[in-house]
Formats: structure tokens, C-alpha cells, sequence
């Protein structure tokens, strides 16, 4: 940035800073400092939300008598970790040419378990073997991180009970639903000693006493004994904790969630340039053209764009492609959730015939 | 600034006289084009048929950010589609470190619609889309050098620990 540093607090003049405490395969624990808050949130919110990942989407049953619902066996499917390594030369099945699902947009995995014994039977992760083409070998593979390799359980069988199913397994990310979230949980935490007083600590007697010291306490100076409130402090060092889930590494969950936040700047860089770059675009009502941008059409004042066709044409076309996606895609979470309740189940068979079930096909 | 005096300037336009009231409404309240068919037939007629093969092609490309009513070039709302809290105050902050801007600011009118308002008023010197331009530009860059400083640190991370 060509800023003129003066303007800058001086720290912020040098531009950021990471640091890494801790490192594993499971965690990140990094430092990110001299930077703003807005932009580490920006950070914590893209890592959190918008890494594209793989998880099951679409459960076919073919045959369950286990005890547990169609449906509940597939939501626990749908929120198996699966490695999401190379997802990114995957297409979201929706930008795909195909027609509902094939090995460019999605992964398919079989599980087929009876139980033949007398004890009762464990269905695990393992169990779930990916089928068919692939991008790599890995895509789409249950994670497995526990020293017997049989990953989460599934569900258990009795003696004679059978559950056999096929998924289909799609790209997406976790702001459309938590299955796509790559990491656990991220820490983000700033100024340990609470001296900016952005917490107002709930106390018995003494909050001192009460609220045990951050882990990052000791990364900074504690308050001196009747130090005056800083009004002009504004939050600088943030610690971060990344903790992966098992899709993606937790460094890759970093640098991902950067590339995410560049390509959410280079859509909008690109979409800009256009918008200035020829008045086609925008159905010829700005009299654009050239690099600036042609809202403010001469001829028509300054409110020119407001009556003419392209504030018009604009909203006709976006009026369209929102009755074409019905606004569900990359939503901000809340409605979307609530009305798409996750995995889409297909039933065939089973169900038709067991007459009693909560479907019907 | 000057909004009155251009209330009447174009004759042609689908609803002037309620552009001119809707200025004021919320966006949510605008109407989205009733019916647009004469002023954007005016200027498609020529090339129609090159502009429906267009169209298709943008259909799979939304235009994103729009310039709300009641704009200038010196300040103006831009209204991101899509978009939330995740950009817009990073934004927001990286926008107004550019000496060039008065202020600028960022909301989210209602929770359940995708979208993201920002207000820029530039100085003289610079026009509101010219900051919008530089802030995401600059944004960039900041990613750039914090994947940079990320990936040394990594690598002195992995030198120190296996050392």
C-alpha cells in the first residue's frame, strides 16, 4: 500500500506480522498482529464459513433394518469428515455439465453391513468405501485419525440386521451447511488482560481471582497498578487457533481461507472493471466507456442512471436469476438452513414396503 | 447534492416521477423495475438478437455490486449482493486508511436479505468508485503479504521445530 505512512500508528506502519506458537497436524496456534480487527475477523469468518470442502449430500437406501430412521443414518452420513484434499479441481455440482451427479462434481461412497454374528455389530467410518472415478485417490475418503483406524461410528447392528446405502458425495461450503466446515473450531482472541474493557468480566468478588489468566496473558504486558483507561487503544495482536477436522490440514485451512478471501476480492475487482469497461453490459443506458465507471452518465445529470433503462434493466436481470437459484446458494446461513434441513434422502425399497415409515416414496 | 433539479430530465424513463420519491424509500422498498420495457428497448432494439445471446451468458454471471439511487461522484452507496460482514468491514476499515476518502461505511440493512451496503465520500481529489477500486485492491494485497508472511513463518516454524 502506497499510504502515506504518517497517518498510520506507527506498529501499523510495518505491515503484519505472523508469528506461530504451536503446530501440529491436528492445530494451528498462530499470532496475527499490526493489523486491524476487521480484517482478522474477515479472516476467522472465511476460515470458519467459506473453504469449500467435500461432504456427503445425497443418501440412497437401499435396504435398513437397523433401529435407526432412514434419515437420521442420513444426517450422521452427511456429517462425516471426508479428506477434502485436491476439492479444489472438483466442480460444485450446480456449475456442472452433467445432469445431477458424476465424478467431475461428486464422490460416491457404498456401505453395505449385515450383521451374521451373535454380538451385536459396529458399523464404522471405514466401513464406507468410496466407489467409481475419482480425482485423486484421497477425495472424498472418511478421515481416519484414531490408532485402530476405524474412524467415527456410524451405527450398530443386531444380530441379523442389515443396512446397506449409497452416497453421493458433493462439494460445498459450511455457510450453506456445517458438514463443509474444515475445521473444528477456530480460537480467535485479543488484548488477554482485558484492557480495553471490550469484556465486562462477572464477578463474585473479585474478577481477578475468579477468571483464570488467558494462555496469552503472559504475551503481554499486564496492566500496571492505577494505569489510566487508554481511550485511543484499539486491539492489535490477535491470537488465532485452528483446528482442523480432518478435511484439510490446519495450515492449508489458513492459507485456503486467504485464497477464499482473494478470490471474493478478484470477483468484485473483475465485476467492477467490467462495469466501467464497455456500456454494453449494462444494456447501453450508461453512457459509459473507458476505465471510469459510466454511472454518471453526462447527459442525464447526476441522477441520470436513476431514471433510465439501466437501473431498470439491472433489476430485471437480477430479478430473474433470483427466481432461477430462489436465493439459496451462498446465503448467509439462517434462512437457508432452516429450510433446507440438510442431507436430501432418497428412499427406494425399503420403505414403500415397510408401509410404516415416516416416507413415502 | 443538486438531487431536485434533475427530477424531470428524462421524459423517457420507465417511472421518473416515482424514482423521484423512491430516492428516499429504503432500498428494500424500491420497486424492482415494473416494467422497464421502453427506455431499455430504446437502446437494444439495434443489436437484440447479439444482446439475447448476452443475456444468456449472464445469467450465469449476476452483476453483484449495483450504485444505489441518489449517488455523485464523490459519495456514493454501492450495494454488494451476496456479500456480508465478512467483507464489508475488513472493507470498510482498508478504505478508509485511503487519505483520499471523507468516510465510508458499511451495513447490513436487514439479516435476511444477501446484502451489504457501503457508503464512500471521497474528497476532490478522487471519485467514490476510484476508492472502492483501491480498497479492494488494497485488500488484496494485504491478503498477499499476510499469505507471505504466513508461509515464512511456516517454513521457520517447521526449520526451528525439526532442528
Amino acid at each position: 500500500m502506497d499510504y502515506d505512512p504518517m497517518i498510520m500508528d506507527d506498529a501499523e506502519a510495518l505491515g503484519p506480522v505472523v508469528k506461530i506458537s504451536q503446530a501440529d497436524s491436528v492445530r494451528v496456534k498462530w499470532e496475527l498482529s499490526n493489523t486491524d480487527m476487521s480484517f482478522a475477523n474477515s479472516l476467522r469468518r472465511v476460515m470458519l464459513a467459506e473453504i469449500p470442502t467435500i461432504a456427503i449430500d445425497l443418501v440412497e437406501i437401499e435396504e435398513n433394518s437397523t433401529v435407526l430412521a432412514d434419515e437420521f443414518i442420513a444426517h450422521r452420513l452427511g456429517l462425516l469428515p471426508l479428506n477434502a484434499e485436491g476439492v479444489e479441481s472438483l466442480l460444485y455440482s450446480r456449475d456442472c455439465d452433467c445432469d445431477g451427479c458424476c465424478e467431475h462434481c461428486s464422490v460416491r461412497l457404498t456401505l453395505h453391513a449385515k450383521c451374521t454374528g451373535d454380538e451385536n455389530m459396529h458399523v464404522f467410518a471405514r466401513d464406507l468405501v468410496p466407489t467409481g472415478d475419482r480425482i485423486n485417490q484421497v477425495l472424498g475418503t472418511p478421515v481416519i485419525t484414531d490408532s485402530e483406524g476405524l474412524g467415527p461410528l456410524i451405527l450398530k447392528l443386531r444380530p441379523g440386521q442389515e443396512i446397506k446405502l449409497e452416497c453421493i458425495a458433493k462439494k460445498g461450503i459450511a455457510k450453506e451447511h456445517a458438514k463443509w466446515a474444515p475445521s473444528a473450531a477456530i480460537g480467535f482472541e485479543y488484548d488477554p488482560h482485558n484492557k480495553l474493557h471490550h469484556l465486562d468480566l462477572w464477578y463474585e468478588s473479585d474478577p481477578k481471582a475468579e477468571w483464570p489468566p488467558s494462555e496469552y496473558a503472559a504475551w503481554e504486558e499486564p496492566p500496571q497498578e492505577g494505569e489510566p483507561f487508554d481511550y485511543d487503544a484499539v486491539p492489535n495482536r490477535f491470537y488465532f487457533n485452528v483446528e482442523t477436522a480432518g478435511p484439510l490440514p490446519p495450515d492449508v485451512i489458513i492459507s485456503e481461507g486467504i485464497k477464499v478471501l482473494q478470490q471474493k476480492l478478484a470477483g468484485l475487482i473483475h465485476e467492477l472493471a467490467d462495469e466501467g469497461g464497455d456500456g454494453g453490459v449494462n444494456g447501453g443506458g450508461y453512457n459509459g466507456g473507458g476505465p471510469r465507471s459510466p454511472e454518471y452518465g453526462a447527459g442525464a445529470g447526476v441522477d441520470g442512471f436513476n431514471g433510465g433503462g439501466v437501473h431498470n434493466t439491472l433489476w430485471r436481470r437480477r430479478r430473474r436469476e433470483s427466481e432461477r437459484v430462489g436465493w439459496r446458494r451462498g446465503g448467509d446461513g439462517i434462512w437457508d438452513d432452516a429450510v433446507r434441513g440438510g442431507e436430501q434422502l432418497v428412499v427406494r425399497g425399503t420403505l414403500a414396503r415397510r408401509g410404516g415409515g415416516l416416507l413415502t416414496t | 447534492m443538486a438531487k431536485a433539479k434533475v427530477k424531470k430530465d428524462e421524459p423517457t424513463a420507465a417511472e421518473p416521477a416515482s424514482d423521484v420519491v423512491m430516492d428516499e424509500a429504503p432500498t428494500s422498498h424500491q420497486p424492482e423495475a415494473a416494467d422497464d420495457g421502453m427506455s431499455v428497448d430504446a437502446n437494444e432494439n439495434e443489436d437484440d438478437i447479439e444482446e439475447e445471446e448476452d443475456e444468456e451468458e449472464e445469467e450465469e454471471e449476476v452483476q453483484r455490486v449495483r450504485l444505489l439511487p441518489g449517488s455523485t461522484p464523490t459519495a456514493a452507496s454501492f450495494e454488494f449482493l451476496n456479500e456480508g460482514h465478512t467483507l464489508g468491514n475488513a472493507l470498510r476499515y482498508i478504505i478508509m486508511k485511503n487519505p483520499e476518502v471523507e468516510f465510508c461505511a458499511y451495513a447490513i440493512p436487514h439479516p435476511s436479505e444477501n446484502k451489504m451496503n457501503v457508503r464512500i465520500q471521497t474528497f476532490e481529489g478522487t471519485t467514490a468508485i476510484e476508492a472502492l477500486q483501491k480498497g479492494l485492491r488494497d485488500l488484496q494485497e494485504l491478503c498477499d503479504v499476510v499469505t507471505d508472511k504466513f508461509i515464512d513463518a511456516r517454513e521457520r516454524f517447521v526449520a526451528a521445530s525439526s532442528s
